[in-house]
């Protein structure tokens, strides 16, 4: 039965060539967008590692004004975390939770090396933010008086630097391979780009004393404080630090802004597919319907021989889904360069996914255009047809 | 003739709705998208309020400054200090604006914030830029000179700060971290798909805060230049490089020293193709061919799916064309015939797109998804569909007609 089909659809090549390209072309559309869908979806399930209600990033720049950096941002400090309305809060670098702002390096660990996402932060980050210890602890402002500086990594870099090993205690080397920070915890995610962002190594540092460089303060505030509190802390700010600039952002907005950078491509994306899709749907719809009823005395001569109605409409169904395999082979010859040349850095079972995902949508999509057609066709009555002829 | 032919159309039209529907519907729907996306990227790319004079305009963005092994780089505007060097004495330009991008801020009205964007800039920003000023005017080179502390803000702005908006604020003080500024004028915002002009609050580059002192070369400024005329582009972009291949070398930038220095003025569609695609020569031509893969699969699919159809529905006309072909029609008249009905139909189709293009960018305009939004179907945008449509006519026309004119006499009148 197949191997008849085959050289049905196969005698009649040219006249299909061109179905062939649009289903192909198809294919490659709905590979693509289903590539972009399992990445951004995969992505979203892993959780996001900490909790951002609430809480406020505050970055400030001293501009002109160069004296007394270090003690200006201590009194500003001390003088937030007095408020009553501040839960918690933490001092650390720009590339604060949803921030536009990244810092990367190159870290060693004997022969393995890993591009890591560089934070600094004090003490208080982990409960501020609250993210989960999965291995060792926060480092404590303490610790900064060993010969190594104390970091803490997420489970995406130890996996990168130590395969199957635990990070705790061991020491790790800049881009020369000398040890400068010593591993005290381990968390497990840590996606600060929001929920779409790839799961990446990261690092955090324990922020040096003197340091006037990282001056973003993370608060948690109490629920239900407001822009009024926000006013008053921005006034008592610039009473502290004069000529300096304040700006307070929420990180409940700053998620959405990151959420909104990647789902907007990705929706302007999915409504030309659809748009496409169903463009082709409704074409291929028609081109079936008429050359299927371009095809009575055939189906005539068939039903007279004593086949079934279910036998033409699995004909019809058969031929159109030897016709899609075709184009489908083609099709994956394309799809399958991109896990195997591991385009994009995209791991490879996110590409099978979306291989697999198109060629479903694809049956579907030729199964229910021929569906009504054959069925139509396989209820003609045998001498009607004939006598047509 | 064509009259004629046009009448068949619309008869052969009529006659099966179903297929007409499938077809409209494609063609309509492709070319809908592709006017969105001309009128896009126009919004982006052209001459609109307020850059109306972007085809005469440099823009200075960046600076690129590495070590002599290449290994590290420093990129990022300029200082105040530098472009006022190097952009501002160019003999060859009409004028430069010297501003800052545009940076976050808040302002706090009782319990409630508002997020704004501030720009620094000089006076010079004001004549290079168009904007329409709602009330007052913008602060000249006395206020700077002067160091006022004066504001110039969008109506936007001016909604959401002053409670009262339908009367003047010019004169009145708006407070930003705790400094106030008195209010000069009011323009019509300009959107932030225009990031170069695109701000809440205009400040002399001499209020708090703008880090204008800045010494070195790095800094937190951009600038536009205006030439003369568009012919005049080329001079002007070669007056300032050779201005910038003077600076001696290597140098150093607080603790980096630099051997290479690389400062570039280019037209708005260089610079847009270089930021998103982070820099490189010959980008424009990837761009383009991005583009038109883009168009190419947006219009390429509808189009082999409207010739199946066609290929599909001339056989239902075969009698019709064996008719022809018997009483002498020669082939290249059929052809023709086929090309003029095709053309026929996607204009129908192209004319539904005109009037849902409109539509959606009314509804994209009134939505506020972008403020100040100003997309248009203008002449370019227009002229460009309808090529599109005569390239989409003639690709869905040409190939039923080549099979059609296969068919044998015999064959044809059999049926």
């Amino acid at each position: 039965m197949i191997r008849h089909l085959f050289k049905l659809i196969w005698n009649k090549k040219q006249t299909h060539a061109l179905l062939i390209i649009e289903i192909w072309a198809s294919f490659l559309v709905l590979f693509g967008l289903a590539t972009l869908i399992a990445y951004n979806v995969r992505n979203y399930l892993q959780p996001l590692g900490f909790q951002y209600d609430n809480v406020w990033a505050i970055s400030l720049n001293n501009n002109q004004d160069t004296v007394a950096i270090q003690e200006k941002i201590e009194t500003i400090f001390q003088q937030v975390k007095a408020f009553p309305e501040v839960e918690s809060l933490s001092r650390m670098s720009d590339s604060y939770p949803f921030s536009h702002s990244n810092n990367g390096r190159t870290i060693k660990y004997k022969n393995a090396s890993s591009q890591i996402t560089f934070i600094s932060a004090d003490e208080n980050l982990s409960k501020t933010i609250d993210i989960p210890m999965v291995e060792g602890k926060w480092y404590r402002n303490a610790d900064s008086v060993g010969k190594y500086r104390p970091v803490v990594i997420n489970r995406k870099a130890e996996k990168q630097l130590f395969e199957n090993e635990s990070a705790v205690g061991k020491i790790l080397g800049d881009n020369d391979g000398k040890g400068v920070w010593i591993v005290s915890g381990v968390i497990d995610y840590y996606k600060d780009k929001a929920e779409f962002m790839e799961n990446k190594p990261y690092m955090f540092e324990l922020l040096k004393s003197g340091d006037t460089w990282n001056k973003a303060l993370v608060i948690h505030v109490k629920p239900g404080t407001d822009a009024v509190f926000e006013a008053k802390l921005v006034k008592n700010i610039a009473s502290i630090a004069k000529g300096w600039s304040t700006e307070i952002v929420y990180l409940k907005d700053a998620r959405q802004q990151q959420h909104d950078m990647t789902l907007i491509p990705v929706l302007i994306f999915l409504i030309v597919c659809s748009f496409l899709l169903i463009n082709v749907a409704l074409g291929l719809f028609g081109i079936l319907n008429l050359s299927i009823a371009r095809r009575r005395g055939e189906i005539g001569l068939r039903r007279a021989m004593g086949a079934t109605e279910g036998k033409v409409t699995t004909q019809f169904l058969g031929e159109i889904w030897v016709l899609a395999t075709f184009s489908l082979i083609l099709g994956l010859l394309f799809a399958v360069q991109f896990p195997l040349l591991n385009v994009f850095d995209v791991a490879a079972g996110i590409y099978v996914t979306a291989i697999l995902a198109a060629v479903l949508i694809i049956y579907l999509i030729v199964t229910l255009c021929a569906w009504y057609p054959s069925r139509q066709a396989s209820r003609i009555h045998p001498a009607i047809a004939l006598h047509e002829d | 003739m064509l009259a004629n032919y046009i009448k068949i159309a619309w008869k052969v039209l009529l006659r099966h709705p179903f297929y007409t529907f499938i077809t409209l519907f494609g063609i309509s729907l492709t070319l809908t998208v592709l006017m969105l996306l001309t009128s896009f990227l126009d919004h982006l790319i052209g001459a609109h309020y307020p850059e109306t004079k972007r085809d005469r305009t440099l823009y200075v963005e960046r600076m690129v400054m590495s070590d002599s092994t290449a290994h590290s780089m420093m990129s990022g505007p300029m200082s105040f200090k530098f472009l006022n060097d190097y952009a501002k004495t160019l003999k060859t330009a009409e004028r430069a604006a010297i501003f800052s991008y545009f940076n976050g801020s808040n302002a706090y009205v009782g319990s409630q914030k508002i997020k704004l964007n501030i720009t620094f800039s000089d006076a010079d920003f004001w004549r290079v830029a168009d904007f329409d000023f709602v009330e007052g005017k913008p602060f000249n080179e006395q206020n700077i000179k002067n160091g006022d502390y004066v504001a110039v803000i969008t109506d936007n702005f001016k909604k959401q700060y002053f409670s009262n908006s339908d009367e003047p604020v010019v004169g009145k003080n708006v407070e930003i971290e705790n400094i106030n500024y008195k209010v000069l004028g009011v323009v019509k915002g300009s959107p932030i798909t225009r990031p170069f002009t695109h701000a809440d609050i205009y400040f002399p580059y001499t209020a708090p805060k703008s880090n204008y002192q800045n010494t070195g070369m790095r800094g937190n400024f951009i600038a536009m230049i205006l030439a003369k005329s568009k012919g005049d582009l080329k001079t002007v972009q070669s007056e300032f490089q050779s201005q910038i291949g003077r600076i001696p070398l290597p140098g150093m930038q607080g603790d980096f020293k630099y051997s290479e220095l690389e400062v570039r003025s280019d037209p708005y569609l260089e610079h847009f193709i270089m930021t998103i695609l982070n820099g490189g020569p010959g980008l424009k031509n990837i761009f383009y061919g991005v583009i038109g893969f883009i168009m190419l699969m947006v219009m390429g699919l509808p189009a082999i799916n409207l010739v199946n159809l066609n290929v599909g529905r001339i056989l239902e006309r075969a009698s019709e064309i064996g008719v022809r072909k018997a009483f002498g029609a020669p082939i290249k008249t059929l052809m023709w015939q086929f090309i003029v009905e095709n053309v026929f139909i996607t204009f129908i189709g192209g004319t539904i797109a005109l009037i849902l293009t409109y539509i959606l960018i009314n509804i994209i305009n009134a939505s506020g998804w972008i403020a100040y939004a100003d997309l248009a179907i203008n002449l370019q945008v227009f002229s460009v569909s309808i090529a599109v449509c005569l390239v989409f006519g003639l690709l869905s026309g040409v190939l039923p007609a080549l099979r059609m004119s296969k068919l044998s006499i015999i064959e044809a009148l059999k049926s």
